[in-house]
């Protein structure tokens, strides 16, 4: 049971570090999504701010956690 | 070719930092309990993970359509990348101490000092959750990265040739594997994986990529530059 628990965190840990940072990338994936099969907008701006939100999202939440841990320490 | 090439390496190098890792816990057991239980716990380990590889690799390669798979996948890939490419960033910055198999190795050793019995269950079940948990990684990284290529074969060949290559390094060092610059590869894995992530999960959403394939080199590019970018800043704020 123990070994079971064990794994499945290990599993879910794969993908999630921190569930706010998820749920970010997941709504800006979502919003690509939605402008792309859902408005049909024009693909090339689409993947261009999607490329951007999500390496401005590592950069933002990176930086949290440096001031956190400045603060901690 | 490029494409073939690109699933074989980051099937590769995601595999050898997990296989690394898994060969300290295997070698802690094996040198401080003796080989026997340990070794059956590796091989029943990777015996678990060959039928999930199979199960899993199918079930995705024939089941799923391509666009959905892309997506999924993608997402999946790019939600893993960004996890180790966010810790990279951490540890270069200095804010998260570097991993170090040498200490991890001390740690297990400690943790098993005791009396040994002829069925050595804990050595056993020690070795299989460590090459299991650290394996699921293997499993993912190459799953996701063969099965949305669709160059399942290459994804799996290097897998196995990261494994195989660390477990051979292993038997001939017989202590852990210190010299692998595990950091800089899990950066490296990190930027490739949310790279391929970003591109299949755009491609599953209905977008094509300029220059296509080529596309993920910019992609590569675009993202260690920003982690830079990340690293300079969280340092600043550290020792400012």
């Amino acid at each position: 049971m123990n070994f079971i628990r064990s794994a499945a965190a290990e599993l879910i840990g794969l993908f999630v570090a921190d569930w706010v940072q998820t749920a970010v990338i997941v709504a800006i994936l979502a919003a690509g999504w939605y402008a792309i099969a859902g408005l049909h907008a024009s693909p090339i701006p689409v993947l261009v701010a999607l490329v951007v939100l999500l390496a401005g999202q590592m950069v933002w939440f990176t930086f949290s956690e440096a001031r956190r841990s400045e603060k901690a320490a | 070719m490029y494409q073939q090439l690109f699933t074989f390496g980051a099937a590769f190098l995601g595999s050898a930092v997990e296989s690394t890792e898994a060969l300290t816990i295997v070698l802690a057991v094996g040198l401080t309990r003796g080989w026997r239980s340990p070794l059956y716990g590796t091989f029943a380990a990777l015996v678990a993970l060959a039928v999930l590889v199979l199960v899993f690799g199918q079930l995705i390669v024939q089941r799923v359509p391509e666009s959905t798979l892309k997506l999924i996948i993608g997402t999946l890939l790019l939600l893993f990348g960004l996890r180790w490419l966010h810790k990279a960033v951490l540890r270069s910055a200095g804010i998260v101490a570097l991993h170090d198999e040498e200490s991890a190795y001390q740690k297990t050793v400690s943790e098993l000092q005791g009396s040994v019995t002829r069925q050595d269950w804990v050595g056993f079940v020690i070795a299989f959750k460590g090459v299991f948990l650290e394996g699921i990684e293997v499993v993912f990284i190459v799953v996701a990265v063969g099965g949305t290529s669709k160059y399942f074969p290459e994804a799996v060949a290097g897998g196995l040739l990261a494994m195989a290559l660390v477990a051979a390094a292993g038997v001939v060092v017989r202590k852990p594997l210190a010299r692998v610059p595990e950091n800089t590869l899990k950066y490296a894995v990190g930027i490739i994986l949310t790279s391929l992530g970003t591109f299949w999960a755009a491609e599953g959403m209905g977008a094509s990529w300029p220059l296509d394939f080529v596309s993920i080199f910019f992609l590569a590019a675009a993202y260690f530059g920003t982690s830079q970018l990340a690293v300079m800043l969280s340092r600043r704020r550290t020792f400012a």
